[in-house]
């Protein structure tokens, strides 16, 4: 009897902690906003050149301005540049900067600053990658980031406010590139003062600067008074990091955030049948795409109809209508809606398991002989997926799939061996490929261009080559470009060079009484087009 | 070292007849005279006749997907429902037993061979020997064992995947898991030989003249049997929920196979739209980790010598 | 007892240089790399090779071994790989407290009512009570933390709906984010005390000495309290030592799930990362404090019962 009474006092003293505890929540006003981040614990950095995560290019992007900016429709728009001019031949960009233009601590943003910031997105010292990645195209990028000099010869500074920038190949996505992480521009004076530490501080030349950096938790916002538009209604921006989807979307629903989910990590799908008809709710195609790639230098499938049998074996719209509920939507071919290049049609491999059996016979293909290894990184919905091909492939050809479980950062490794060493590669793996600028190129040139870094398949086809080649420079003439692109992702599509099978669906909460905040699809989500017209929601 | 005997010392000499090992007829009988243990006995065993021969009787498959049935609730067709792939969750549930079970067994009895037999010599012998893996023990407390999951899967994977399918695989990181989770047995058997080395009838057989593999085998093992059995039961419920983890990493058992801890995880994302796929796998689990609790006791308590 | 404290720092050096080397040596082996995982999906082979040698990751082991020791030596744990060049140090620092403070309000809560619960149960053998007890804390135990922290956020979400109030669903800083995690944590280690206490009182009430107090006539309080639970106290000491490392490295999924800036999740992801620095030291910080917890449990033994002579 003493247990039971032992018990109860612990029941009780449980409510008891739990009504104490309970809290109303703080009293919010359009001047506050509460925006979740998920999948980290903390930003890697807030130095635009050493950050490497999604998740941190969309904090950065709030912090720190350009020379250009994407607006809500995804085009180049003038940010600290108030206006450029781009060469005949393409080569020398020359940027004019917006009068007036300061960094938050009040000291103006330079022609120097903007060549420093370049030249520290690329020096060695500062350890990052997507500098040299990103800006490649720079002339003298390759020196630089090699150590053999410590100048960068393609950014000068003209006068004060006049910024030249040469370029190796002309590019039409050149610009969209400089919208990115490491071409925003830092005060010089502030990262030279505290190399390793100065992103802790709030010297920044966007929108907002840094009021606080709780490590691990989040970040509280406040508007930058000196950045050349009007400063934000918003007072104080609230920026809470989730690891995990789920959690962020509890806080969602007890009213503890305003803007939940992100295009690397979406609303949990389990959850979206719940919110799907209620106001919050935004949904918008991903810029991402999810294929199965094979490895070309591997028989069978340097066979393309092998490739091809698989292919027409494979039922997306069950995958992504049923399976997924309808959370993504159905692909059959490389680049996605939504960018530039998906409205010229290419035709696909439709599902049809009677043609894939008798290609795979053509083939010469025993089916009952025939044995696939599937390799995928385990995260998120990946593995319901994989499973759901498992069962098609058999069900429809009568081979026999393995699934190869890896851990993620072992499958990173794995495919850098199947690129180095493809005969001890994987067979075949899936994945998927986002875009940080919206340009045909970042989809078809930089990942299936032969031996590309990307191409881990090693996918070749020299027509395919040829093509891109032309048109990746190619510097304005965007309906030539698209023409270019639109034949070799019908050869890439017809050759199966990737197996796509939908494209991704950025979900996401956005109370209803939020303004200002467009969802885009690309690799960070969000763009605040104009900083003035962000809104909070008034107290309930 | 104090050697004050406490103050209610009456020493009973134990003859060795005393305290031999229970026979195992005896100690059955002994189990059966306990309510609960006979129940858990039953409930037990049948567990583990439907780990064995629940798939053979039941044979929808654990495996298939059914597109039209996608987190179904229990019908007549699919006797407890579907899984989010619209896998039938009875045949899931039965194979999954079966794995879970293996499992478990394999990792406890490497845990008992190893963890209790190093703490039972070094609480027994100390000296450098307990030195040694009291050290040992606290090196690889701290160490991640997760590191080591994640090497040994990559080097032995593919090979052990191929000759044994997915239960030897997980065995495999099982078994590379044990390597460092069996310090905490051998911590706690270590010291209840250090308690039992200083009672009354372990020093007066020694006084007697006992060998230390007779004191060992009549009078400490029969002693810790309790704390190892306890310990052992409670871990069952670890390594179940374990495997599941492990599975979240890609490192567990290999998909499309199920086991009790990955179909709690696969369906913890639908608990509040689809509570049964939560519920069946978890009572199951809670349903091994009772009996094979209570049937522990139930053996402890049989096999005391002063308890019969 | 100075001796064994004396003795005990002294291997304290030879306790952390295993545990760097074991852990080095394994995650240098362990396929995947810091500068991939990096990287993750875009992937130029030359800048990779370029980083690789920045990094210092292109050297052999002994000598990527060698330079961590050094300093390690000046207390210096290095510079985290993924998180861009900040020190180690910081990174623990920062979670250290977290960790350790959560862990320790969750021990001591199922210290607290573990023991009582377990000596009750021991004590009220073969009764309705023990068995409800008993089959109570089971369940509890049995309970992954993955299943009861969505079933505690599901009712937590009812009452917000029918009160308009709730406790935090996430998140740190405030007294009412303790609440949640702390009740999942006790939860799962209250069963394993409560049933470690139960069966260690058992053993030791059917031990002669006991049934000879009880025949000699000596008081039943006196029976259970000056012979019984001193010498049932040692195995429950020793379970409290290891459960705090538990809760440290166990906390890896409640720290996940409740958003708290602890060290258990970022050792996790460490891992995940192949960021060795990190990896490395919150090995270190690890293995000191289960060596330190070890030390504190002996020597409790050693008060509990002076007959217990122990070595090293």
């Amino acid at each position: 009897m003493k247990a039971k009474r032992n018990l109860l006092l612990v029941i009780v003293s449980f409510l008891l902690v739990f009504s104490l505890a309970a809290s109303p929540i703080a009293a919010q006003d359009t001047t506050t906003l509460r925006w979740s981040i998920e999948g980290i614990t903390d930003v890697v950095s807030l130095d635009p050149a050493r950050a490497t995560d999604a998740q941190g290019f969309t904090v950065i992007g709030l912090l720190h301005a350009g020379l250009v900016r994407l607006n809500g429709a995804l085009e180049v728009e003038p940010d600290l540049a108030e206006s450029w001019v781009i060469s005949d031949d393409g080569l020398t960009y020359t940027f004019t900067l917006r009068e007036g233009a300061a960094f938050s601590d009040g000291s103006p943003v330079t022609a120097e600053d903007v060549v420093w910031s370049f030249t520290h997105a690329l020096d060695p010292a500062t350890g990052a990658w997507t500098g040299p990645y990103l800006l490649s195209n720079i002339a003298g990028s390759d020196e630089l980031v090699a150590g053999e000099t410590t100048e960068l010869s393609g950014v000068t500074a003209v006068d004060e406010r006049t910024v030249q920038i040469t370029v190796k190949q002309p590019s039409a996505y050149f610009l969209s590139q400089l919208t990115f992480g490491p071409s925003k521009v830092v005060s010089s004076a502030a990262v030279t003062a505290n190399p390793d530490t100065w992103d802790q501080a709030a010297v920044t030349s966007g929108a907002f600067s840094v009021q606080t950096w709780n490590r691990g938790q989040g970040l509280v916002l406040v508007p930058n008074p000196n950045y050349w538009q009007p400063a934000s209604q918003i007072s104080t921006l609230d920026i809470v990091f989730n690891q995990d989807s789920e959690t962020a979307f509890q806080l969602f629903r007890t009213g503890e955030l305003d803007i939940v989910g992100g295009a690397q990590n979406p609303l949990p799908a389990a959850r979206v049948p719940e919110v799907r008809d209620t106001p919050d709710f935004v949904s918008t195609n991903a810029l991402n795409v999810r294929y199965v790639a094979f490895n070309n230098l591997l028989p069978p499938f340097d066979n393309v109809l092998v490739r091809q049998a698989l292919a027409h074996a494979t039922d997306r719209e069950t995958l992504a209508n049923v399976v997924l509920d309808g959370t993504v939507t159905a692909t059959d071919r490389i680049i996605p809606p939504g960018m530039p290049g998906s409205e010229a049609p290419v035709e696909g491999l439709a599902f049809d398991p009677a043609l894939a059996q008798s290609l795979l016979a053509e083939a010469g293909i025993d089916p009952a002989t025939f044995e696939v290894t599937l390799s995928y990184g385990v995260e998120g919905d990946n593995e319901r997926i994989v499973t759901v091909l498992q069962a098609m492939w058999q069900d429809n050809l009568g081979i026999s799939v393995t699934l190869d479980p890896l851990e993620l950062s072992t499958f990173s490794s794995r495919l850098n061996d199947t690129y180095n060493d493809p005969a001890n590669g994987l067979q075949a793996y899936y994945s998927v490929w986002g875009t940080i600028y919206p340009d045909p190129q970042y989809f078809l040139s930089q990942i299936l261009q032969t031996d590309v870094g990307n191409n881990n398949g090693h996918y070749s086809n020299a027509e395919f080559d040829a093509l891109t080649q032309e048109a990746d420079v190619i510097p304005d003439d965007l309906a030539r470009r698209i023409e270019l692109y639109n034949q070799a992702e019908q050869i890439a599509v017809t050759e199966v060079g990737w197996l796509t099978l939908f494209n991704g669906q950025v979900n996401v909460l956005v109370r209803d009484c939020v303004e200002g905040v467009e969802v885009t699809g690309l690799f960070s989500a969000y763009v605040v087009p104009d900083y003035t017209a962000l809104r909070g929601c008034p107290a309930s | 070292m104090s050697r004050t005997p406490p103050n209610t010392g009456i020493v009973r000499l134990h003859t060795p007849s005393d305290i031999a090992p229970a026979a195992p007829i005896g100690l059955f009988r002994r189990l059966l005279r306990s309510r609960l243990s006979v129940i858990s006995l039953l409930v037990f065993a049948l567990i583990v006749l439907l780990a064995a021969f629940g798939p053979v009787v039941y044979t929808q498959s654990a495996t298939r997907p059914d597109y039209a049935a996608i987190n179904a609730i229990p019908s007549a067709e699919h006797i407890l429902g579907t899984d989010n792939l619209g896998r039938d969750t009875l045949a899931r549930l039965l194979s999954g037993l079966r794995v879970s079970l293996i499992v478990a067994l394999y990792v406890e009895t490497l845990n008992i061979l190893l963890g209790a037999t190093l703490g039972l010599l070094a609480g027994y012998y100390g000296g450098i020997l307990d030195v040694l893996v009291t050290r040992v023990a606290d090196i690889l407390f701290a160490f991640p064992g997760l590191l080591l999951a994640i090497l040994v899967t990559a080097i032995f994977g593919s090979s052990v995947t191929e000759q044994f399918g997915g239960i030897g695989r997980l065995m495999l990181v099982a078994g590379s898991l044990s390597l460092v989770s069996w310090p905490l047995m051998a911590r706690l058997v270590r010291s209840q030989v250090l308690v039992l080395r200083e009672q009354e009838f372990v020093t007066a057989a020694r006084s007697l003249g006992a060998t230390h593999q007779r004191m060992i085998l009549r009078h400490i093992i029969p002693n810790v049997g309790g704390i190892i059995i306890v310990a052992s039961t409670l871990d069952v419920a670890s390594v179940v929920v374990n495997e599941a983890v492990l599975s979240l990493l890609g490192l567990g058992i290999q998909p499309p196979d199920p086991s009790i801890g990955k179909m709690i995880t696969d369906a913890i994302p639908y608990l509040e739209t689809n509570a049964w796929q939560v519920f069946f796998p978890s009572a199951a689990l809670m349903l091994i980790v009772l009996t094979v609790s209570f049937l522990g006791d139930g053996l402890r308590e049989a096999s005391d010598p002063q308890a019969r | 007892m100075l001796r064994l404290i004396l003795r005990r720092f002294i291997s304290l050096p030879f306790v952390i240089l295993s545990v760097t080397f074991l852990t080095f040596i394994v995650s240098y082996l362990a396929p995947g790399d810091p500068i991939l995982a990096l990287m993750g999906n875009q992937r130029d082979p030359e800048i990779y090779a370029r980083l690789r040698t920045l990094y210092g990751l292109d050297l052999p082991w002994y000598q990527q071994y060698g330079e961590y020791l050094g300093g390690l030596l000046q207390g210096d744990l290095g510079l985290s790989f993924r998180f861009a060049q900040r020190p180690v140090i910081e990174l623990i620092q920062g979670g250290l407290p977290v960790s350790f403070g959560l862990g320790l309000t969750a021990l001591s809560l199922s210290v607290l009512i573990g023991i009582p619960l377990g000596l009750v149960a021991a004590l009220y053998h073969n009764t309705p009570a023990e068995r409800l007890i008993m089959a109570l804390i089971l369940a509890l135990y049995a309970i992954p933390s993955f299943v009861l922290i969505p079933i505690l956020q599901w009712i937590n979400y009812q009452v917000y709906l029918a009160t308009g109030w709730s406790l935090p669903a996430a998140g740190w800083g405030r007294p009412e984010h303790w609440v949640m995690p702390v009740v999942v944590l006790s939860a799962a280690s209250l069963g394993y005390i409560a049933r470690v206490t139960r069966s260690s009182v058992r053993e030791v009430l059917e031990q002669d000495f006991i049934r000879t107090a009880r025949a000699k006539g000596l008081p039943e309080r006196r029976v259970r309290w000056t012979h019984m639970f001193r010498n049932a106290a040692l195995p429950i000491l020793t379970v409290i030592g290891p459960a705090i490392a538990f809760l440290v490295t166990g906390a890896f999924v409640v720290e996940s799930l409740f958003s708290i800036p602890g060290i258990g999740f970022l050792s996790v992801q460490a891992i995940q990362q192949r960021d060795y620095p990190v990896i490395q030291g919150t090995t270190v910080i690890l293995a000191l404090s289960v060596v330190l917890m070890n030390l504190v449990t002996d020597l409790l033994y050693s008060v509990v019962d002076p007959r217990v002579r122990l070595e090293g």
